[in-house]
Parts: structure tokens; sequence; C-alpha cells
């Protein structure tokens, strides 16, 4: 707040001083409305990603889901930008300008990590393809044991890509290709392993990256609503949620926890999702990537569908038609969906690229 | 399926697997594009098979089934050999192949006709069913390995040499000896690939041996066919993949993260390494690698519509992207100056493969891709232009505290015009860059001496306004100089150094001969200014005037004694390194002052006396020699002293 304690001796000056002081106060209270603007803004672009029973609401972490939460994330550093050009005390000024470097380098860091969830798509892309071979495999009528034969195949290898990180870790190319299926094209890329074909570069891990860049990610004393530490906690907040949900080179180990602060209120929302998500990691046990809500539905069918070709006999009784309906129901959002977020993932790099040189500008203009 | 049910007979339900293999045989034979000879042979062999059977004929009826039967039994055994024997369909001879897919064809009727029928069938139908789809999927996912193992065995090797290559430009290196190796040729750096690359335009280099093409492409006509499309895509697009990570591998490209790219410093080597490679890489994946993929894949999936372009987009889109997001990311970098040559190269490749971009992705879903390295391009494109510009700025900047000593050439004169005899050869690039940037120039228009059209290009410009700057940079550094004459000095050498540097360069035609006129006649007053602060006092001494007693010739001659000590000892420190330069100075300094000298003692010499008289004419003309020298401190005028 404007200090506003001084007293000079002489009546003229005192006027003189007091309209300063109102000139200030009307200029500070135009930043305060703004940044209020912005936390308010922060805050309802959030709650929209609140589950809820409005039909425009989607599944936590599904596709759909995933790209509103770029839409949300755009919207907000959009504003921030807008926040930043009208007041840009708020990053050449200490103590505030102490965060600027650390977002700069926090928005590196994201860009990896849009290249890595860009790949991690395309591995979603292959297990959609591996999902459609089973689909097609027991949609044959009459089903018969070399369909089964097929839907095996395609099922196991489907289903080992859908824990890849957990079978094939971050160790080189040994998750790549056993001998006995060295010819077999279901297993040899699986997603993410990190070698060569998929990566965004040798020993990159996705888990390390957001660990980085969320070491720093402290309130400044007195700052909790700094527009400079919203938008970091937002960014930070959007990748690892990213992370979480599609596979990415080495995303186990991927803390469960954000730090983000509880009593704020532009923070309210997007600590109940990353709770909400948190928990879907303990759930699933395996601290990696890929909890995208279509790829653990697909999981559940998956195993069901295997359950089913492990027991079937010809001329059985069994029938699995309303699970391969509805695995090729994820197949077609899957198919509808993803190049989608590849795109939107695309724009966000370019964005982020964009939003580091008007801060760059912004910075070099006030020093 | 009603026209065939009238077709039946009362009697004997074995005949609906002889309907529906004749209706099967009808169908295929309509769609008659697809078969290749193998199957049409089948289907003229099974069509005279049946037509020998007589439909009401029963006992005719069993024999028929049961010849199918063993025709059946006989395929499923054929392809069961297959699937333990290891070696290669195709290596065993085109026999060997043709019964392959001969029983793999018999199996497949028997599934289709089988699901062409209606549901009523008896059991031992249903298990021959049955066991054929065993037999199918068996043979299909053999067909896989077939697949994986011939493209793996026949792959042939892309000679990653073959690259178009600009015909003189050299490799520099930019490093310290930028500086201080000065009249050297800039050091080339070792390449590893020769100077006598040769130049290929679209070499469209064959991936995989063309004879084995057909082999492969049987091998998707068959699992299209049976519908096992899907697997072919796969297993084709992994190899493929595989192969292009690998070849990406023998060219030693690495991956960067942008974290990587924006932490090394300009001169580290892995960086600088890097986005050499990533020209040379580009260019070759662009008119060889992919465009010889995209052809083996039109040849292998070209009769399925779209399914090439879709085939040939996942193999090479993890590679092009990586290298999409390497140039990316070099655009993050700072606008350094020292780098401007780096990405000169960089933004000029991905200009030029922009055409064969988008030749290599024609459709709808390559649109990313193209759009992608057009984006880069820009931002290349950009970055560029800022670091050009960046680069007079710095020079503008550069500030000394404190005068250079012995007055030589300043580093910062040898980095710019060193640095600026680079630029010709990016000529095109630069000027298209600079098209629309105005600059201030120093020769605003066209005069009678330029004729030539490089003399008034963009780049031309902007260079001459570079060394503009350079030259303001110089005439505030000299200022710093306390001596009139180091002053002059100091400029002297730093301008005569530029002009020399363009003359002896591809910069002469740039600059065109009036600006090396003028520069000329600068230095020259440098010169003339040098020779007056030094000489002009000290040689007032030696003309004769009104006080003419040998008392105050004595002291004359003692004081231009001392006084030529005094520049002696002060001048031979200092330095001009310019060969020519220097015997010009010596030259007109020795006339000048020798010849006063000589006069004076002619004049006086008797009267002043010997013993006053320090050095001879000669001793003057030998210690001249040895200003600008750059000698030792303790060079002992003793030496040379008679006495």
């Amino acid at each position: 707040m404007a200090p506003v304690t001084e007293h000079q001796s002489s009546f003229l000056s005192r006027i003189s001083r007091r309209n300063q002081i109102v000139s200030m106060d009307v200029n500070h209270e135009q930043e305060l409305e703004e940044l209020e603007d912005f936390q308010k803004h922060v805050a309802e672009r959030f709650s929209e990603l609140l589950p809820s029973d409005s039909p425009e609401s989607f599944p936590v972490l599904s596709i759909q889901w995933l790209r509103k939460l770029l839409d949300v994330f755009q919207s907000i550093e959009t504003e921030f930008h807008s926040v930043l050009t009208t007041n840009p005390s708020q990053i050449s000024k200490p103590p505030l300008d102490k965060l600027v470097p650390e977002m700069l380098d926090r928005i590196v860091k994201a860009l990896d990590i849009c290249t890595a969830v860009v790949n991690g798509v395309d591995s979603v892309r292959q297990i959609q393809r591996l999902a459609e071979i089973a689909v097609t495999a027991l949609k044959q009528t009459p089903l018969s044991d070399g369909s089964v034969r097929r839907a095996k195949r395609a099922l196991s290898s489907l289903l080992a890509a859908l824990n890849a990180d957990k079978i094939s870790g971050s160790g080189g190319g040994s998750g790549r290709r056993s001998t006995s299926e060295q010819w077999s094209s279901f297993s040899r890329r699986s997603g993410g392993s990190g070698s060569g074909g998929g990566c965004v570069s040798k020993n990159w891990s996705a888990a390390k990256q957001i660990q980085a860049m969320t070491t720093n990610l402290v309130a400044p004393r007195g700052g909790e609503s700094s527009p400079i530490y919203i938008m970091s906690s937002v960014m930070v907040t959007v990748m690892w949620t990213l992370v979480a949900a599609v596979p990415c080179q080495t995303s186990n180990g991927l803390a469960v926890h954000l730090p983000l602060p509880k009593n704020q209120i532009w923070a309210s929302a997007a600590v109940s999702i990353s709770e909400r998500i948190g928990e879907e990691m303990k759930k699933k046990e395996t601290r990696c990537g890929g909890l995208m809500e279509e790829m653990q539905r697909m999981e559940r069918i998956g195993l069901k569908l295997m359950e089913f070709s492990e027991g079937f006999r010809f001329n059985g009784e069994e029938d699995v038609t309303a699970e391969v309906a509805e695995m090729e129901e994820i197949c077609r959002k899957m198919g509808d969906g993803l190049e989608g977020l590849q795109r939107r993932v695309r724009e966000v790099f370019h964005r982020l690229v964009k939003s580091r040189s008007e801060i760059l500008e912004v910075i070099d203009q006030h020093h | 399926m009603d026209e065939f049910e009238s077709k039946l007979p009362v009697s004997g339900v074995k005949n609906h697997v002889f309907e529906a293999c004749h209706h099967v045989v009808k169908a295929l034979r309509a769609s008659d594009n697809n078969l290749d000879a193998n199957l049409r042979k089948l289907l003229s062999d099974l069509e005279s098979h049946l037509s020998t059977f007589g439909i009401a004929d029963t006992k005719v009826e069993d024999t028929g089934f049961s010849e199918i039967e063993v025709r059946f039994k006989e395929s499923v055994k054929t392809i069961l050999s297959w699937e333990t024997n290891h070696s290669t369909i195709l290596e065993s001879g085109p026999s060997e192949a043709d019964h392959f897919f001969q029983a793999l064809y018999e199996v497949q009727t028997v599934v289709m006709g089988f699901k062409a029928l209606p549901m009523k069938t008896n059991q031992k139908e249903k298990d021959v069913y049955n066991q054929a789809t065993v037999a199918l999927d068996i043979a299909m996912l053999r067909l896989e390995k077939e697949l994986y193992d011939v493209l793996h065995q026949h792959k042939q090797c892309v000679q990653p040499e073959y690259l178009a290559v600009s015909s003189r430009r050299k490799d520099i290196v930019y490093d310290e000896s930028f500086v201080s190796l000065d009249d050297v040729e800039v050091v080339v750096e070792a390449s590893s690939h020769e100077d006598d690359e040769q130049i290929s335009e679209f070499c469209n280099s064959d991936l995989i041996d063309p004879s084995v093409l057909p082999h492969i492409k049987a091998i998707a006509n068959t699992m299209f066919a049976c519908e096992y499309d899907q697997a072919f895509c796969e297993a084709f697009i992994s190899v493929q993949r595989e192969a292009l990570d690998e070849y990406m591998v023998t060219l030693d490209m690495e991956r960067f993260s942008c974290v990587d790219v924006l932490t090394m410093e300009w001169n580290d080597l892995k960086l600088n390494g890097a986005m050499r490679e990533w020209t040379r890489v580009v260019k070759n994946i662009s008119h060889v690698y992919l465009p010889s993929e995209k052809q083996l894949c039109e040849q292998i999936l070209g009769d399925f519509e779209s399914v090439s372009s879709a085939c040939f987009i996942e193999i090479s889109k993890d590679t092009v992207l990586s290298l999409l997001n390497f140039g990316e990311a070099v655009a993050l970098r700072p606008c350094q100056p020292e780098m401007l040559e780096r990405f000169l190269s960089m933004y000029e490749v991905s200009a030029e493969i922009l055409l064969d971009v988008d030749n290599l992705f024609l459709d709808e879903s390559g649109s990313f891709l193209r759009m992608a390295f057009h984006e880069l391009s820009k931002h290349l494109a950009d970055h560029t232009t800022a670091t050009f510009l960046k680069f007079k700025n710095a020079i503008a900047l550069n500030e000394s505290a404190h005068p250079f000593p012995g007055g030589g050439v300043h580093h910062l004169t040898r980095y710019v015009m060193n640095y600026l005899k680079l630029l010709p050869q990016y000529a095109d690039t630069i000027n298209s860059l600079l098209e629309n940037i105005n600059v201030d120039d120093s020769i605003p228009e066209k005069t009678g001496q330029d004729v030539l059209p490089l003399t008034f290009s963009p780049m031309a410009r902007h260079l001459r306004s570079i060394v503009t700057t350079l030259e303001s940079n110089l005439e505030r550094k000299a200022q710093l100089y306390a001596d009139e004459s180091l002053k002059s000095i100091f400029l002297m050498n730093n301008f005569r150094y530029i002009v020399q540097k363009v003359k002896g360069s591809e910069l002469r035609h740039l600059f065109g001969d009036e600006w090396i006129r003028k520069h000329i006649a600068r230095y020259q007053r440098d010169v003339t200014n040098y020779e007056r602060s030094t000489w002009s006092s000290i040689l007032a001494l030696l003309t004769d005037n009104n006080n003419n007693s040998v008392k105050t010739l004595r002291d004359r001659c003692r004081l231009f004694s001392l006084a030529f000590d005094d520049v002696y000892k002060k001048q031979t420190r200092w330095l001009v390194p310019d060969p020519e330069l220097r015997d010009d100075l010596h030259i007109s300094t020795s006339v000048k002052v020798v010849q006063s000298y000589r006069g004076f003692l002619g004049r006086n010499a008797t009267r002043i006396g010997e013993k006053h008289i320090r050095y001879t004419c000669e001793d003057i003309e030998n210690l001249l020699l040895d200003l600008f020298e750059c000698l030792p401190s303790s060079r002992s005028l003793r030496s040379s002293r008679r006495r």
C-alpha cells in the first residue's frame, strides 16, 4: 500500500502532497482492481474444469477435458499479458522482478514438456490402433479361434502399452524388443520408452522436469496474489496435469502433490482438481503418465476382453458385443480427439514462445 | 443372399459349401483389379473343380467335399510348416513362395465361403471354418514376420555423402583465433566431409533392394485382402521408422531439449556442431531420404487410397518434428552476433527446402508438417535479421576505458572486418532478409564510379553502415589518447586495416570503388596529421632564423637530439603492423627529417663543432627505421651512437 505518512509543514505543500497521494491512490486502485480481476478470471476459468452435471462438463482427464484445460490456460495467459502491459512494474520492480528469471526458465521447461506431450499423444494413437485391431478381430461373425488369437495378440500388446512405463521404465531400449516377439509389430514401440524415436532428448525425464519447475514455486511474502506467481502456478499445474494424463518420456516418479496455496481464491478450483488427479495417481499405484480417462477405460475393457479371449471356446455362449462396442466407441473418441489435442499442445508451445519474448521485451524496455 | 438360396437343391447340406465357393469365386473374379497371378490361378483351378461337380449328385457331393477337405488340410499343413521355418519365404524360391500363397488363398476362400453362408450349417463345416480361421491367422502372423525380415535383410544404405553442397563455402570455426589470426585465411574447420561431395537433386536412392518389392507388394495385397491391413501397416511403419532412426544416428544427429539449447554457451562446440549438422541433415532428409521413403510407400501401398501417405507420415513424423524442434529452440536463443553465421545457414536451409517439403506432404494429413516448416522458416528469418541488426548495435556499444596500447589495430576492428568478410557467401539470403529494412548509407546514390548493382544491394548498404558505426567507435576510442601523434597512428592503422580487408576480399565489389577511394584518403589524412604532430615542432628547431649565435645553434642541436630521443623512445614502441604503410611512413618521415637535418648540419655543422653533434645524418636515417617496429622498451639507443 502506498505510504501515506509524510506531513509537510506548510499548508500549500500539504495540499499538493495530498493531491499527489490521491492520484497515486487512484492509480494504485486501478492496479489493484486489475489484479483482482485477474485472480477472479483465473478462479472462474479453473472452476469450469470441475466436474459438474452440466452437459459441457467432461470427465476429468478425458481428451475433451484436456483440450478444455488448454483453452483455460491460453485464456489466463492472454489476461496475464494484458496485465503485464498495463502494469509493467509488476515485473520490473523488486521484489517481484526476482520472480521473472524463474518464470522464463519455467517457460522453457514447459516447452520441452509440450514436445514430450505431443510425442506422448502419438503413443496413445498407437494404443488406439492396437485397440482397433482387437475390435476388428472380435467383431468377426461368427467369432472363431482365429479371430480370438488375433484379438489376444492385440490385447496383450495393448495392455502392455497401457502399462508401458511400469515394464520398460526408463532403461534405454530394453523394453523395445524381447527376442521372442522381436518381429511382432505390436511390442516394438512402447510409448515413451525414450530411446531414439519419440523422445525429447537422451536421458530427459518429464517427471524430473516437472520437479524442477515446482522447486522454487513459492509465493513471495505478501505476493501470493501477484500475477507472476499466479501465472507460474497455473503453468506448472497445467504441465503437471498433461504429464499425468499422457504417457511421456519417463513420467514415472511424477510428484503426487503440487505446491499450490490453500488459502487463495484463485487457487481453490486448481487445488481440488490437482488433488483429484493425485488420488487417481495413488489409486493406479504407478506414478507414471497415462491417466487419460479413455486409456483407463480402455484398460478396464481390455482386461475383460482378454479374460474372455483366454477362456474362449468356439461355439461357446459368452458374448462380448457390448464391451466390444464400448471399446469401439473409445477408439472413435480417440480418433476424433487426439489429433486436435496434439494441435492444441503445439499451439500452446508457440504461445509460450511468444509469451517469453513479450516478457523479455517488457524487461528490456523498463531497465 | 436370396438369389443364392433359390439355387439350393433340396438334398445335401454339403452343397452349401460348393455354392459358397462358387459364389466367392464369382465375386473375386468380378473384382479383378487386385488379383495377382497366384489368386487368378487358384480361382481357375477352383472353378474347374467346382464345375465337375453336379449339384444334385449326392455321391459326387461327398467326394467333392472331401476333396476340398483334403486340399484344405494340405494347405493348413503348408502354413503350419512355415510357422516354424525361420528362413524367409522369399529366399526359398518362387515356387515355394507360390505354394505358400496358394495355401493361404485356399484357406481364405474357405473362411470367406463359410461366412457367406446362412446360419444353418453342420458342426463339421463349422469346425473346418474354425480351423481355417486359425490357419489364416497363423499365416498372417507369418507374413508379418516375413515382412519384417525381408525389409531388414534387403535394406540399402543411403550414402550420407550425397548432399547438395554450395560450392565454395568453407566451414568456419568462430573462436578466439578469429581475432588474433588476422591476415591469415580464417581457419577452415577440419570437416569430415570431403570438398568434392556430390551434388544430387532428388536423388531417389532405393531404400530397399528393388528386386524384393514384388514380394513385399504381394504380402501387402494378401494381408489387405484378408482384412489384416492394420497389422501390415503397423509392421511396415515400425520397420521403416526404425530404419530412419538408425539413419539419423549414422548422421550423428543428436537430440537436444529446449533447455539444453538455451543453456549452452554460444561457443559451445556441441551446440555449434549440432547447428551445422542440422543444416546438412535437413537438406539430406528433404532431398534424398524422405522422397525415397515416400516413393517406397507409393510402390507398396499405392493401390490402397490414402494408406500410402498415412504410412509415410507416420514413418517420418517423429524425426521431422524433432528436427523442427531443434530449429525452434535455436530461434529462442538470444541474438548473439557471434552466432550470426550459424543462424544464417540454418535459415538459408529452412527456406531452401520449403518447396520440397510442400511436395512431400501434399495431403491434408500432412498439412501440419508443412505449416510447421513454414513457421520455422519465418522464425529463423526474424531471428537472423534481429541478430544481424544487433551486430551493429554491439559494435556501437563497445566502449573502452583505456587507450589501446601501442596504437595498433584494435581487436574490435579485426573481429568486425573478419566477420564481414564471411558474409558475402550468404548474399542472396541476407539481401532477402534485409530487403525492407532501411539504413543510412554512406553512398546514398549511384555515382559515376560504381556501376555494379551489387554495390547498392541491401546487404551492401547495411555493411557499409556497419563499417561506419565501427569507424565512429574507433574515433571515440582515439580520443582516449593523450598523445596526438599516437591518436593519429591508431586511426591510421585501423582505417588502413579496414580498407585492406575490403580491397582484399569479396567486399570490394560490395563497397565499391568510390568508398575505397574515400577511405584511402581518410587514412592518408591521418598520416599527414601524425607527421605534423610529431615532427613539425622538432623540425622547426632545424630551420634557420635570425638568432644564429653558436650558442643558440648548439642549443638547438641539443634540443633536436633530445626531442629525437624522446620520439625514438616512444615511437619505437608503437606499432604499424601493415608493412606497406610502415614503409611509406618510414620513407616519408625519413625524407622530411633527414632532409631537414642534413640541411641544418650542412649549414651549421662546422660552427657547432663535432663534439656537440650527437647524430649524423646516417644515424638519424637508421634510427628512423626503428620507429613503429614495436620494439621491446629496453632497446638501447646507445648501440647506434658513436659516442
